[in-house]
């Protein structure tokens, strides 16, 4: 290992994970160093639920080798174990029992100290928004409030890496907020892997994406270096004041080298849509505008496409099995 | 140890959240109530006229031995309705709310989450006959005579026999997913060891010996009339290992199963 870098916070090495004849997870491999969070990105049945179950000590690979903060899971389950937060896909909690006296019962299960226990309790209520209902029933409380408790029992005996299992599915928007903002706080000293199939959630949240579909990694990295990967071809939107200069437009941007796949998208209210590619290395929006105003063409809005994480991720599993790296 | 008795804690406190133990606790306690009265009742009108049920006198036949012997054999019956409602929740209920994925993901190993299942629902058992420390008081009150040893030993040998019963239903309850499934199939079990028990009643032959050695009565039924037996112990002491054993191996399957 070099000894510059910090040692990774999560390592996967080398994952596979069979059920009967089925195989979940293929030779993944991967690592999430301190500080990062990490979006586990891939579509319903693709493996996460599973990468996150054996990072979280549920149960063990097949093959490979998990390492939390250098802790092999196979030989200090325990040591491992307690080093991790885990909030499961579904946050099941049990529903007769009420708010801290679930939480007492995570920390003495997580073996935090007696003496310590009450305030340790109580700083990851008040973390959580949860001092007000300590002595409500977890079975009465609402969804929100619920995935607030589940994070506060990850979040007990202060583990420095985070597993989040889809943590905003089923909230309302207010309460999607909230908990991002919870998450965000929680990754500036930690590890997050935080596994979600709702794209723009990644793009918000997290520092670097996998990308896995059928148990294998399509792509990981940043997103803009996910997108770079696959942008040979950028897409250009144009839109005409006036429908009568839509020929004169298009013989202009004919005339134009390294303009392809020109077409009218579409017309509207006396407006023309023309959307063409261009390579992505050379910019033509200020030679367009340029010649449309010496032809006197009035445009009203020149556009050039990002890639959209929907597109980055589509363009992938399209791409199919080529799995791309990035340092 | 720590971890095994707050399991064990929250499995003992979590019956008393719902009416279904609560429920379950007044039953037994009326029905061994009502065992205990008649079988005293019965005693007192057996001593107005030993001759009429022909005993030719009345001193042969031992208070001790006709009150709490057949009262904890009696039990013994009571045992198959009450131990499928205590431990119908212990993994299936967990397994239903999905509460258990937690748990496994906790630092704790697989033995200690049952050792501390198994230890706070054998405490619950235990809490329930504390009241038949009442019934010796009502008894002593009555001008009873005891022969302490055989209530004692009686006494031991229903917890050694709940105690393997729960194990047994400890097992079946982390074979699914449904209490009611849970409480049903340990319901099914337990009849058939009570069924164990009769085959020597309507059957010959050498393989008949087979069903009373693994019959759990048979070995209860020595601690009922005042025997102290090793082999009797280590039968329970083996039966209940071997469900621990099954209960484990059981939550074990997660790691292959889908």
């Amino acid at each position: 290992m070099d000894v510059s870098n910090p040692p990774s916070s999560i390592k996967f090495d080398n994952i596979s994970k069979e059920y009967g004849g089925f195989r979940a997870l293929r030779d993944v491999s991967f690592d999430v160093k301190e500080g990062e969070i990490v979006g586990f990105l891939g579509p319903n049945g693709a493996g996460k639920t599973t990468a996150m179950r054996i990072l979280s000590g549920f149960f063990p690979p097949t093959s490979g080798r998990v390492l939390i903060c250098g802790i092999d899971m196979s030989q200090h389950p325990h040591k491992a174990k307690r080093a991790i937060g885990y909030l499961p896909e579904m946050v099941s909690l049990y529903p007769d029992m009420k708010v801290i006296e679930y939480l007492r019962f995570v920390a003495r299960l997580k073996g935090v100290p007696a003496h310590e226990l009450q305030g340790h309790v109580r700083n990851k209520m008040s973390f959580c928004g949860l001092l007000n209902s300590g002595h409500r029933l977890i079975g009465r409380l609402s969804k929100g409030y619920r995935q607030r408790v589940g994070l506060a029992q990850a979040l007990v005996a202060d583990p420095p890496v985070l597993v989040l299992d889809e943590p905003t599915t089923g909230l309302d928007p207010t309460q999607i907020k909230e908990i991002r903002e919870l998450i965000r706080a929680l990754g500036q000293n930690r590890a997050v892997i935080l596994s979600t199939h709702i794209l723009p959630e990644v793009a918000m949240l997290c520092s670097r994406v996998i990308m896995i579909n059928q148990g294998q990694i399509l792509a990981s990295g940043t997103l803009p270096e996910l997108a770079s990967c696959l942008k040979d071809r950028e897409a250009i939107h144009i839109r005409i004041k006036d429908r009568r200069d839509q020929d004169r437009a298009l013989r202009i941007l004919t005339s134009i080298p390294g303009i392809e796949a020109l077409r009218v998208a579409g017309e509207a209210g006396g407006e023309t849509f023309i959307s063409f590619e261009t390579s992505p290395g050379q910019d033509l929006r200020p030679r367009i505008m340029k010649l449309f105003v010496e032809q006197g063409i009035s445009l009203a809005e020149i556009q050039r496409l990002q890639l959209s994480l929907e597109d980055i991720f589509l363009g992938f599993l399209k791409n199919g099995k080529s799995e791309r790296r990035f340092p | 140890m720590r971890k095994i008795l707050t399991i064990a804690q929250k499995e003992f406190t979590s019956c008393f959240h719902s009416w279904l133990g609560v429920l379950m606790a007044a039953f037994f306690f009326l029905a061994s109530g009502i065992f205990f009265v008649i079988l005293v009742l019965g005693y007192s009108k057996i001593s107005m006229n030993p001759q009429q049920y022909g005993l030719s006198n009345f001193s042969g036949l031992n208070q001790t031995q006709y009150i709490f012997g057949s009262f904890f054999s009696n039990l013994s019956i009571m045992l198959l309705f009450l131990v499928p409602t205590l431990t119908m929740r212990s993994f299936a209920e967990e397994k239903r709310q999905e509460t258990l994925e937690l748990l496994f993901t906790y630092p704790l190993s697989d033995f200690e989450i049952v050792a501390g299942k198994q230890l706070g629902i054998s405490l619950l058992f235990g809490a329930l006959l504390l009241p038949f420390s009442g019934y010796l008081a009502v008894f002593h009150w009555i001008g009873g005579e005891f022969d302490w040893g055989p209530v004692w030993l009686g006494f031991f040998g229903f917890c050694l026999l709940g105690i393997s019963y729960l194990a047994a239903g400890v097992f079946i309850s982390s074979l699914t997913k449904s209490p009611v499934v849970s409480a049903l199939g340990t319901f099914g079990v337990l009849l058939l060891f009570w069924i164990f028990d009769w085959v020597d009643n309507v059957a010959t032959g050498s393989w008949v010996r087979v069903f009373s050695e693994l019959s759990p009565l048979a070995h209860y039924k020595n601690f009922t009339l005042g025997i102290l037996d090793a082999q009797d112990m280590v039968f329970f002491f083996f039966f209940f290992l071997y469900f621990l054993f099954l209960t484990l191996r059981s939550i074990e399957t997660r790691n292959w199963k889908s």
